[in-house]
C-alpha cells in the first residue's frame, strides 16, 4: 500500500462561511496503480491532488503515506518525504522561465543535494530517453506546448519518485500531443511508477487502471 | 546550487533592466558616499595612533576665565615646565618652543630657505615622549649643548641635498644670518599620519642666543604664548586628580594682582594626544590643514547613512512590488522540494550580487568623488587606504549589512507565498505590503524634502551674509601686506610712494588690518564718568589719516585723528554705548584710560562689521600708530581703485606687484587680498555646508524619484487593463494621467507635511550660530514643496502618459 485516506476532508473558511472542498474521502492507493480522477470543474480533483501531494493539508481525517501519518509529521519530515517520493506534472507546465531545459530538469536534484557528476549523468539519461537532448539549452518560451510538458514530466521523473501527480497534464495540448503524453504515462506506469491524474477527458482516463468520479468534494464512484 | 542561484540572479537582473538599473544606481550612490565618508572618518580617526604609550601622552594647555568669557590657548607659560618637572606622576616632561626663523642657510652649498616651517627649540626629553628612529647621531647627547640641531630626513634633504645622514651630521646651518648651529642628528620622519609635524629640533639652550632670550631668563608666569608648548607622559599609575590639584595650586599661586581684581583666572589642563586632531579650541600645528571637525564628520556620516537607507528602501520597494512576477518561480521551486530557508538564501544571494556589483562601481566612483570633494577630503587621503585591513573588514561588514537591510524583507515576503494559489494564479499580494511600500516612499520623500528646504534656507542665509552691507567700502579695495619680517617704516612708505604713480589707484592708506579681518587687537580700557568706572575691551583698527576716507567709514561727529602718531581715538557707536555717552557729540573730548596713559576721543563713527555676521559688533576704535617707537602697527597698504574694469584691474595689480618687487627683496612673501574675498572667506564653512547640502539634496531627490519611477512603472503595468477599459469608456488622456498620478502625489504631499517642521527645527538651530540672520520666510517651504511635487510629477508622467497613450485594443486583446 502506497497511501491511504480515511475520512479525509478539507474545509476552509471564506468570508465567514464554511466551504467544504473535500468531504469524507476514503481511498487506498496501491503501488503500481494508474488512477484517473474525473469530475466537473470544482468537484475537488485538483484539491485532492494537492492534498495528496502535501501542498495543501486535509483539515480532518487521516492521511497515511508509506505507513506514516502525514498530519503528525513535522514540516521538515514532510518536505523530505515528498522530495523523495512525489513528482508533479501541471496543466500549465510551470517551468521556470529563467532556466534552460537542462537547468529546469536539474533543479529537483539540487534540492536533494545530489553531487554534480551524478546530476549530469541523471539529467543526460532522461534527456536521452525523452529525445530532447537537442533542446537542452533552450528556454521554455522557445518550445511548443507538447515539448514543454515533456520537459515538465522529465523534471517530475528525475528524482525517481514512486508517485506522480498530474493535474490535467494534457489540458493545454492538441490531441496528437495528448496521445504522446498519455502513451508516455502508460509506459512509466508499466515500469512501476504509481500515477494519479486529474482529467476531463474520457480518452485519457481510459489509459488508467482505475477511474474515480468526484462530485462536490465527494467520491461518487470508484 | 550556488552557481544555479547566481545564474538565475543574473538572468533576472538582465530581464528587468529598468528595475535593476534603479536598484544599482540607488545602492551605488549610497555606497559611494559611505565609502568616501568612511575613508575620511578612518583617516581622521587614525591620527597619532602609532606612538608608543600614546594613551599616556598629554599636552598641557591653558584655559583663561574672565567675565567676558573663556579663552583657550594651546600653549602654557614657559615657567610651568620647571614647576612640574619633579611631579612623580609624570614619566617625562618636555617643553618646546615653536619659532619660524626668517632664513636658514647652508653656506657651503649656497642654499638658503626662507621662513621654514615646523622648527622648534626643545631638549632630549622630547625624544623620550615621541619615539623617533635615529638615522644618525646620539639621542642622549644630540641636544645637550647650545647651537645643536636635529633634522628630520626630509628637512635634511632640503638643506643638504644628496648627502647621507651620516655625512650631514657635523655640518653647519646659519639661522637668521648670524646664528651658527651644528647638525648633531638625523631622525626618520614619522611614516604614519600625525599632527606632530616638526622637522627641525634646535637644542633648548640655543634660545638664549635668540630674540627670545629675555623670555626664557625671566620665565614670566603671566605671559602665555601658544608657541610655548608642553607635553607630558604620565605614569601608568598616575593620579589625575592629584595632577589637576597641583596645576590648580600653581595657577592660583601665580595669579597676578590685576587678574585677581578683575575676576580673571587660569587653569592648566591635560589634553590627550588623541584629542589634538579634533579639538578646535586648541588647534593643531599645521594651519594649512583644516582641523578635523567631529561635527562635520558626524554630519557627513549621517548623510552617508541617509543615502544608503534611501538606496535600500528603493530595493525593498521595487522587489516587493515585483514579487508577483516572481511568484510563479517560487511556487514551482516549492513543489520541486525547495524549503523556505533555501528560497530566502536564494533571494539574499541575488541581493548580495547586486550589492556587490554596486560596490565595485562605487569603488571606481570613489576615486572621482575624492577629487570632486577636495574641499572636504584631507589632501593626502587617497584610494590606497582601501588596502588597510580594518577598512577591508568594515567594507565586507557594510556590504553584508546593506544586503541584509535591503534583501531580507523582500526575501521573507517572496518565500511566504502559498504554493497552490500561486500556481493557480489566484495570487493576492496582500494589501498590507502596499501600505509598507507607501510608508517607505513617504520616508524617502521626507528625507529628500528636508534636504531641499535646508538647501534653500542655507543658501538664502549665505546670500544674506555675503550681500549684507558691512558698513564700509568692500568693492575694488585690496590690501597688500608687508613682508613678515619687515619691522621698519621706511620701506613701507617708499612702497606707498611708488604706488602713488599708478594712475588707476584712487586712494592709498597705510595701516594695520582692513576693517574686517581674521586678526584682532584688543585692549582693556576704562572710562571714569565721575560717578563710576566703566571697564570695557576695546578693539582697534590701525590706520593713517586716509584710512577712514578710503574705507568710507561714516563719521557721526568730530573728526579723525590728525596724524599717524598722535594719541587720539575714533570710537564706534558700540563703544559709545558701552562707555555710556548718550550722543556722539557727548563723547568728543572725553578721555579713555589705557592704564599707563589716557587718550581723548576725537570722533565717533558708525558701526561696521569687524568680523563675520556670526558675531556682534564689538566696541572698537580707529587709531594711529603711536607705539611706533617700539614697533609699528602699520604693516599693510590699503589700495582703492578708480573702477573695477577687469582689464584695468589686472594691469593695476601687476603694477602693484612690480612696485612691491622694487621695494622689497622678499618677493615670495607677496600677499594681497581683495576685501570682498576676505569677507567671503569668513563664510568658508557655511559654503562647505551649502555645497554638501546641494549634493545631498540632488542625490536624495535622484534616488527617491528613481524609486518612485519604479513603483509607478509597476503599478501602471498592473493597471493596463483598467486603463484600457477606461479609455474605451471615453476617459481623456488627462483624466487617466490624473487618476494614475494622484495616489503618488498624495504620498509626496504627506512627506512634505512631515518634512516641513523637521527642516524648520534643524535650520532654526543652525541659524542660532549667526547674530544676523534672514527670516525663515514660509514661501521657501512652499517653493520647495512645489519643486518636489514638480519633480515627482515629471517622473510619474514619464510612465503614466505612455500607459495612457497605448491603444486599448492592445491591452485588452491579450485577455
Amino acid at each position: 500500500m502506497l497511501l491511504e485516506l480515511n475520512n479525509a476532508s478539507r474545509i476552509i473558511k471564506s468570508g465567514g462561511k464554511k466551504i467544504t472542498l473535500l468531504d469524507d474521502i476514503n481511498l487506498t492507493v496501491e503501488e503500481g496503480e494508474f488512477i484517473s480522477l474525473m469530475g466537473p470543474s470544482g468537484s475537488g480533483k485538483s484539491t485532492l491532488l494537492n492534498c495528496i501531494g502535501m501542498l495543501d493539508n486535509f483539515t480532518e481525517g487521516n492521511y497515511q503515506f508509506l505507513d506514516e501519518l502525514v498530519e503528525q509529521m513535522k514540516e521538515k519530515q514532510r518536505a523530505k518525504l515528498y522530495k523523495e517520493y512525489i513528482g508533479f506534472v501541471f496543466q500549465a507546465y510551470h517551468l521556470i522561465d529563467e532556466l534552460t531545459v537542462y537547468e529546469n530538469i536539474e533543479t529537483p536534484l539540487l534540492y536533494k543535494s545530489i553531487k554534480s557528476s551524478e546530476r549530469k549523468a541523471l539529467v543526460g539519461d532522461i534527456l536521452d530517453r525523452f529525445n530532447i537532448v537537442g533542446k537542452k539549452d533552450l528556454f521554455p518560451t522557445q518550445l511548443s506546448g507538447g515539448q514543454q510538458q515533456l520537459v515538465g514530466i522529465a523534471r517530475a521523473l528525475i528524482g525517481k519518485p514512486k508517485l506522480i501527480l498530474a493535474d490535467e497534464p494534457t489540458g493545454n495540448l492538441n490531441s496528437k500531443q495528448s496521445e504522446e503524453i498519455m502513451q508516455l504515462f502508460s509506459t512509466l506506469n508499466k515500469e512501476g511508477v504509481t500515477i494519479i491524474q486529474a482529467t476531463h477527458s474520457e480518452t485519457n482516463a481510459s489509459y488508467g487502471s482505475r477511474i474515480i468520479n468526484l462530485l462536490d468534494g465527494s467520491i461518487v464512484t470508484d | 546550487m550556488i552557481r544555479n542561484y547566481f545564474k538565475i540572479a543574473w538572468r533576472n537582473l538582465v530581464k528587468h533592466k529598468v528595475f535593476s538599473l534603479i536598484n544599482v544606481i540607488g545602492l551605488t550612490i549610497g555606497l559611494s558616499a559611505s565609502f568616501v565618508i568612511g575613508l575620511m572618518i578612518y583617516y581622521d580617526a587614525t591620527f597619532d595612533t602609532f606612538h608608543k604609550d600614546g594613551d599616556r601622552i598629554y599636552r598641557v594647555v591653558s584655559d583663561f576665565y574672565s567675565p567676558e568669557g573663556t579663552f583657550h590657548n594651546s600653549g602654557v607659560t614657559v615657567a610651568l615646565e620647571d614647576a612640574i618637572q619633579d611631579n612623580s606622576n609624570f614619566e617625562a616632561v618636555t617643553g618646546f618652543y615653536i619659532e619660524r626663523p626668517n632664513v636658514v642657510e647652508n653656506r657651503e652649498a649656497d642654499i638658503n630657505v626662507k621662513w621654514p616651517k615646523n622648527v622648534v627649540f626643545t631638549d632630549e626629553d622630547y625624544f623620550d615622549i615621541f619615539q623617533y628612529n635615529f638615522l644618525a647621531g646620539n639621542k642622549e647627547t644630540a641636544l645637550s649643548n647650545p647651537n645643536n640641531v636635529i633634522l628630520t630626513e626630509s628637512r635634511a634633504a632640503q638643506y643638504f641635498p644628496k648627502l647621507s645622514p651620516d655625512a650631514v651630521v657635523g655640518k653647519i646651518l646659519v639661522y637668521n644670518d648670524s646664528l651658527n648651529v651644528k647638525v648633531t642628528g638625523i631622525v626618520e620622519n614619522f611614516k604614519e599620519r600625525t599632527d606632530v609635524i616638526f622637522e627641525e629640533f634646535i637644542s633648548a639652550p640655543t634660545l638664549l642666543n635668540t630674540r627670545l632670550r629675555n623670555d626664557f631668563i625671566t620665565k614670566n608666569w603671566n605671559s602665555t604664548n601658544s608657541s610655548s608648548q608642553l607635553f607630558v607622559k604620565v605614569n601608568s599609575t598616575a593620579n589625575f586628580e592629584n595632577i589637576q590639584e597641583e596645576f590648580d595650586a600653581l595657577a592660583t599661586k601665580h595669579l597676578d594682582e590685576y587678574s585677581r581684581n578683575h575676576g580673571q583666572s587660569r587653569k592648566f589642563k591635560l589634553q590627550p594626544l588623541s584629542d589634538i586632531h579634533f579639538n578646535e579650541d586648541y588647534g593643531i600645528y599645521d594651519w594649512d590643514q583644516g582641523q578635523a571637525s567631529k561635527s562635520l564628520l558626524t554630519n557627513l556620516g549621517l548623510i552617508a547613512i541617509f543615502l544608503l537607507v534611501l538606496g535600500c528602501i528603493n530595493f525593498i520597494n521595487l522587489n516587493t512590488a515585483q514579487a508577483s512576477q516572481r511568484a510563479k518561480e517560487i511556487g514551482i521551486r516549492k513543489t520541486l522540494g525547495s524549503s523556505r530557508k533555501q528560497l530566502i538564501s536564494q533571494f539574499m544571494g541575488e541581493t548580495f550580487l547586486l550589492v556587490l556589483f554596486s560596490a565595485l562601481l562605487s569603488l571606481v566612483l570613489s576615486n572621482y568623488l575624492i577629487k570632486a570633494f577636495s574641499d572636504f577630503v584631507p589632501k593626502d587621503l587617497d584610494i590606497n587606504l582601501f588596502m588597510s585591513p580594518l577598512i577591508i573588514v568594515s567594507l565586507i561588514v557594510l556590504l553584508l549589512i546593506v544586503t541584509f537591510l535591503s534583501g531580507f524583507y523582500p526575501a521573507l515576503i517572496l518565500s511566504k507565498f502559498n504554493t497552490v494559489s500561486v500556481l493557480k494564479n489566484h495570487l493576492a499580494v496582500g494589501q498590507n505590503k502596499v501600505k509598507l511600500r507607501k510608508f517607505l516612499t513617504v520616508f524617502q520623500f521626507t528625507i529628500a524634502q528636508v534636504f531641499i528646504i535646508a538647501t534653500l534656507l542655507v543658501g538664502r542665509q549665505i546670500n544674506f551674509l555675503l550681500s549684507k552691507d558691512m558698513g564700509f567700502k568692500t568693492e575694488a579695495v585690496v590690501t597688500v601686506y608687508s613682508p613678515r619680517g619687515e619691522r621698519g617704516l621706511e620701506k613701507k612708505e617708499r612702497f606707498l610712494q611708488k604706488l602713488k604713480t599708478i594712475p588707476q589707484i584712487k586712494q592709498l592708506s597705510l595701516g594695520g588690518a582692513p576693517p574686517a579681518s581674521f586678526s584682532s587687537n584688543t585692549s582693556t580700557t576704562t572710562y571714569n564718568n565721575g560717578e563710576k568706572e566703566i571697564q570695557s575691551d576695546l578693539q582697534f583698527v590701525f590706520g593713517d589719516t586716509n584710512y577712514a576716507t578710503l574705507y568710507e567709514l561714516e563719521l557721526l561727529s568730530g573728526r579723525t585723528h590728525l596724524n599717524d602718531t598722535i594719541k587720539e581715538l575714533v570710537i564706534n557707536e558700540a563703544a559709545r554705548k558701552i562707555y555710556g555717552f548718550k550722543t556722539p557729540e557727548e563723547a568728543i573730548g572725553k578721555a579713555i584710560d589705557f592704564g599707563d596713559y589716557k587718550v581723548p576721543i576725537v570722533g565717533v563713527m558708525a558701526n561696521f562689521h569687524q568680523r563675520s555676521l556670526k558675531t556682534e559688533i564689538k566696541p572698537m576704535a580707529l587709531r594711529g600708530d603711536w607705539d611706533r617707537g617700539q614697533f609699528s602697527r602699520f604693516w599693510a597698504a590699503h589700495i582703492a581703485f578708480q573702477n573695477t574694469n577687469a582689464d584695468n584691474l589686472k594691469a593695476s595689480l601687476s603694477k602693484i606687484e612690480s612696485a612691491y618687487g622694487e621695494v622689497y627683496t622678499e618677493i615670495e612673501d607677496y600677499r594681497m587680498d581683495f576685501m570682498d574675498e576676505t569677507i567671503a572667506r569668513f563664510y568658508n564653512r557655511e559654503k562647505k555646508v551649502s555645497k554638501l547640502l546641494n549634493w545631498a539634496t540632488g542625490l536624495s531627490i535622484l534616488i527617491s524619484c528613481l524609486g518612485l519611477l519604479g513603483l509607478v512603472i509597476y503599478t501602471t503595468n498592473r493597471r493596463v487593463k483598467e486603463i484600457g477599459v477606461r479609455k474605451v469608456l471615453g476617459a481623456s488622456l488627462f483624466e487617466i494621467n490624473t487618476l494614475l498620478s494622484k495616489e503618488f502625489l498624495v504620498l509626496v504631499g504627506i512627506a512634505f507635511i512631515i518634512a516641513s517642521p523637521l527642516a524648520w527645527y534643524g535650520i532654526n538651530n543652525w541659524l542660532q550660530n549667526f547674530t544676523y540672520k534672514t527670516s525663515m520666510s514660509f514661501w521657501v517651504f512652499i517653493v520647495s514643496g512645489v519643486a518636489m511635487i514638480f519633480f515627482a510629477l515629471l517622473v510619474i508622467s514619464i510612465k503614466t502618459l505612455q500607459a495612457a497613450n497605448t491603444n486599448p485594443v492592445n491591452s485588452l486583446r491579450s485577455e
